[in-house]
């Protein structure tokens, strides 16, 4: 019996919608990722990682703002992920019997997707307004604050992982909890933990708004946390707003060592990702 | 039935094992999972220095018997016993009773394989480092001692720096019977430890446990029948939760005094 | 009696064993403090938010929410144009990213050949790991201009003289307004809710959609009679994340929003978001009061999402219920 035109009609629209919104999604990520490239290729000179950001209208570099993002990212790394991987354990080990740890779970997740910009006002008002000046190290504490969230969840999934009579043996020849977890768990769950983090690396690389009060920028080349350090992202946010040509095409250029950066992090997480698995 | 009683009269080996002094005597154990109500006013007294198989079909509470000896249930706050279970003559589960103790004493094998992310050696030595303050050389001995009593020795003894997880199923599951052994407890809970091997693995295992038992005492849980009958010289059967019938695994195996342990064995249910 | 044991230590005399107690109660310390933690950041976050907009709130009142004034010389302050700002782009984004995701999810778990599906699921996931600024810069400097070229004096002739909805598409074709906020805004939204419909999807049991087939549906029909239904909870929560993402989205929505602080009933003027103000003007800022109402509109916008998150976690958290996860 043949389907009636009517149905077969609709079934031709959903299967020609799918596909439609398929392609719509990958020509939108092939036209970003393309104009970045084009756009970044042109200012790609060795100059970009020796000169500092030059003065409106002239040439130059990104190398303090590499610097800056470099040593931001760091810190709020060594801060975040410890913390992190604390929380994601409690959560793990203590969750199905825990109110606690149902309740910050949930609120995880939802920090998780909270706007960053949110947290970087926060740091605004904890570190910056008191002390009177933006600073490097309020720039890390916002960026360890949008790290954290994700290294929590993360950790805690990669605890789930491991089978639940492996503890149980490490707990049957007499171990402590404490040693269980370190000597045993982290072992077997490591990579995975590692990858989690390597996320949070690649999210927090990419943002701006939390760095716009909290470390804001600095034109000439600094090492001094204490003060306003230049990074990558609000340069390409204040070039890119300029009218200055030879400043957009420096933003362009840190735009696509920032997106190369991001993507490259992303498919090695994958890749380490699979590679866990299939052991 | 008659046929089934003869088939494994085969397998029973006619000498029987002298009861002997008591190493684990439970009496009035009741079990919880939260409001489910797992074991019922259990008591059985279980030989040293011999083999104890625990039969029945699922959900009996064989392996919650088991977990009780060690107490391991107690990683999880839902769960818990009331009664007492003498281990030489000191009950267990008394909250006095210090866990490390107990774990020491008492070492527990589980169904999948369980072996550590790291080398054979570190596996054996695991325990070791925490109970006793021992050298270099010591721990390499005990190491070696636990192998062998694992039949493992042999088929590892090159390559101890070598990932565990690289050995075979049946090698890993006597690794962690190694793992457990190093520390020298005195009774091992084996909880369907050769359900996830092969036959072959399986009988060198069923081997391992018979030449261990003039050191330990052991006890087995089993849905396999002819496991049981090859391996115990005492023999429980429970049934939901019950305890119904405890004694020499010849007698169990060929003529039981009760009628469910007379249908579990034919074959009527489970 | 067991020889081998003969001349081993008592047990009772095993000192290393008894240590571990100690260290147990401070390992238990430090994780439960650092899942604390979380929660006080949010708790934090929130008070901070409030407090620091307060002299705001404590100068317009209700009027700051309804106002849409906003006059930094003179001190006057509303917070409609961003708010209306905010929710419109929204809107367009979740207009633009739910039936795209949709039809990803499908295309994902039933069209696509198998080999396929893996390469093409990663790739629209990138979509999500692009940071917001390159979104930005891409809207600013190409997507703008083609629409301000090509799209915008289409839409504003045939659309803009029909009655209605013709206001919605009037004005000059710059480029840069809220339909290009919005569909840029909606384009970054789509992994989130393509991820959660396309696991769902794929978890609706087999013998669901078999029974389905057996009756001779086609496959728009299982989509729509079978799927959706089963995975209604989840594709509301995956709609209410990408909802919360889209309202807090900041870089992406600047560049290609604005900053305008007047209404506008068309879609292709210019206007601003909370984000946008804030990211915009903070730096310029130069009274309490003005720094204040920036603040407060965070804490508005806090406020919001932090609401529309939960109402998805909610709705997700019950999904896993279902999927048997166990968190």
């Amino acid at each position: 019996m043949a389907i009636p035109l009517r149905r077969r009609a609709a079934d031709i629209a959903a299967f020609a919608f799918a596909t439609f919104a398929t392609a719509f999604g990958l020509v939108w990520l092939m036209w970003i990722l393309w104009t970045t490239l084009i756009e970044g290729a042109k200012a790609l000179t060795p100059a970009l990682f020796m000169e500092m950001t030059p003065p409106p209208g002239s040439v130059g570099g990104l190398l303090n703002a590499f610097y800056g993002s470099a040593v931001m990212i760091f810190l709020g790394l060594i801060i975040g992920a410890p913390i992190g991987v604390a929380a994601g354990t409690f959560l793990a080990e203590q969750g199905r019997y825990s109110r606690l740890a149902a309740v910050v779970s949930f609120i995880n997740d939802i920090l998780l997707s909270a706007p960053s910009i949110v947290l970087g006002l926060f740091v605004y008002e904890l570190v910056v307004r008191p002390s009177g000046h933006f600073s490097g190290y309020a720039g890390a504490l916002a960026l360890a604050m949008i790290l954290l969230p994700v290294v929590v969840r993360t950790t805690d999934e990669a605890l789930r992982l491991v089978p639940n009579q492996m503890r149980e043996a490490a707990f049957a020849l007499g171990m402590p909890r404490w040693r269980v977890t370190s000597q045993i768990l982290y072992k077997s769950a490591m990579s995975a933990i590692l990858t989690g983090i390597l996320l949070g690396v690649a999210r927090i690389a990419g943002e701006t708004a939390p760095l716009l009060f909290t470390a804001l920028n600095n034109q000439f080349w600094s090492a001094n946390l204490n003060a306003p350090l230049a990074n990558v992202p609000v340069v390409i946010f204040q070039y890119a707003m300029s009218p200055y040509d030879e400043w957009h095409e420096l933003a362009w250029a840190g735009a696509f060592v920032l997106t190369l950066f991001v993507l490259l992090l992303n498919l090695l997480v994958r890749f380490l990702a699979r590679r866990g698995a299939s052991k | 039935m008659n046929d089934t009683i003869t088939a494994l009269r085969i397998a029973v080996p006619d000498t029987a094992s002298t009861a002997g002094p008591v190493k684990i005597d439970i009496r009035d154990l009741d079990f919880y999972y939260g409001k489910s109500h797992a074991l019922r006013d259990v008591s059985m007294a279980i030989p040293a220095n011999s083999v104890t198989a625990i039969i029945g079909p699922s959900g009996c509470g064989k392996s919650t018997l088991l977990r009780t000896i060690n107490r391991i249930y107690e990683l999880y706050p839902d769960q818990y016993a009331a009664g007492s279970i003498a281990i030489d003559g000191r009950n267990i589960l008394d909250r006095r009773y210090a866990l490390s103790d107990l774990r020491r004493l008492v070492g527990m094998v589980f169904q999948k394989p369980t072996p550590f992310a790291s080398s054979i050696r570190s596996n054996v030595a695991f325990g070791l480092s925490y109970y006793e303050r021992l050298s270099r050389s010591e721990i390499d001995d005990r190491v070696e001692a636990a192998l062998r009593q694992a039949a493992l020795w042999d088929e590892v003894k090159d390559k101890l720096s070598h990932s565990a997880l690289g050995l075979s199923g049946g090698q890993q599951q006597r690794l962690c019977i190694a793992r457990t052994i190093a520390v020298r407890p005195q009774i091992l809970l084996l909880d369907e430890a050769t359900s996830a091997l092969d036959p072959i693995s399986t009988a060198k295992i069923e081997e391992l446990i018979h030449e261990l038992r003039e050191q330990f005492t052991i006890v087995i849980v089993t849905h396999n029948m002819q496991q049981a009958a090859r391996v115990s010289q005492h023999t429980a059967f429970f049934h939901l939760g019950e305890l119904v019938e405890f004694g020499k695994t010849s007698e169990i195996f060929t003529n039981p005094h009760e009628q469910r342990t007379r249908d579990y064995i034919t074959g009527r249910f489970g | 009696m067991n020889p081998t044991f003969a001349h081993e230590p008592e047990l009772a005399a095993a000192p290393v064993a008894r240590s571990g107690a100690g260290a147990d109660r401070v390992f238990g310390l430090v994780t439960a403090g650092a899942a604390w933690l979380v929660l006080l950041l949010l708790g934090a976050a929130a008070l901070s938010m409030a407090w620091g907009g307060r002299l705001a709130f404590e100068t317009f009142g209700w009027r700051f929410v309804t106002s849409s004034e906003w006059d930094a010389v003179g001190g006057h302050f509303g917070a409609f144009v961003p708010i209306v700002g905010t929710l419109v782009t929204s809107a367009i984004a979740l207009i633009v990213a739910v039936p795209v995701s949709i039809g990803i999810a499908l295309f994902l778990t039933d069209i696509a050949p198998r080999w396929s599906r893996g390469p093409i699921a990663i790739a629209i996931e990138l979509l999500a790991a692009i940071p917001s600024i390159i979104y930005g810069m891409w809207g600013l400097f190409v997507f703008a201009p083609f629409m301000a070229a090509h799209v915008e004096p289409w839409l504003s002739s045939k659309l803009g003289p029909l009655p209605l909805i013709g206001a919605l598409f009037t004005g000059p074709p710059i480029g840069i307004g809220m339909l290009t906020a919005g569909i840029v805004l909606g384009i970054m939204v789509i992994p989130f809710i393509s991820s959660i419909a396309r696991e769902v999807f794929s978890a609706v049991p087999t013998a669901l959609k078999e029974s389905a087939i057996a009756l001779g549906s086609t496959r728009w029909e299982i989509l729509s009679r079978v799927t959706l239904p089963y995975t209604r909870s989840a594709i509301i929560g995956a709609i209410f994340l990408g909802l919360g993402r889209a309202l807090g989205e900041t870089m992406a929505v600047t560049f290609v929003l604005g900053n305008a602080h007047d209404l506008s009933i068309s879609l292709l003027m210019p206007s601003n978001s909370i984000a946008a103000a804030i990211a915009n003007e903070f730096t310029e800022a130069d009274t309490d009061l003005y720094r204040s109402s920036l603040i407060a509109l965070g804490f508005l916008l806090f406020v919001v999402t932090l609401v529309v998150l939960t109402i998805a976690k909610l709705l997700l958290l019950r999904v896993n219920r279902q999927l048997g996860r166990t968190h």
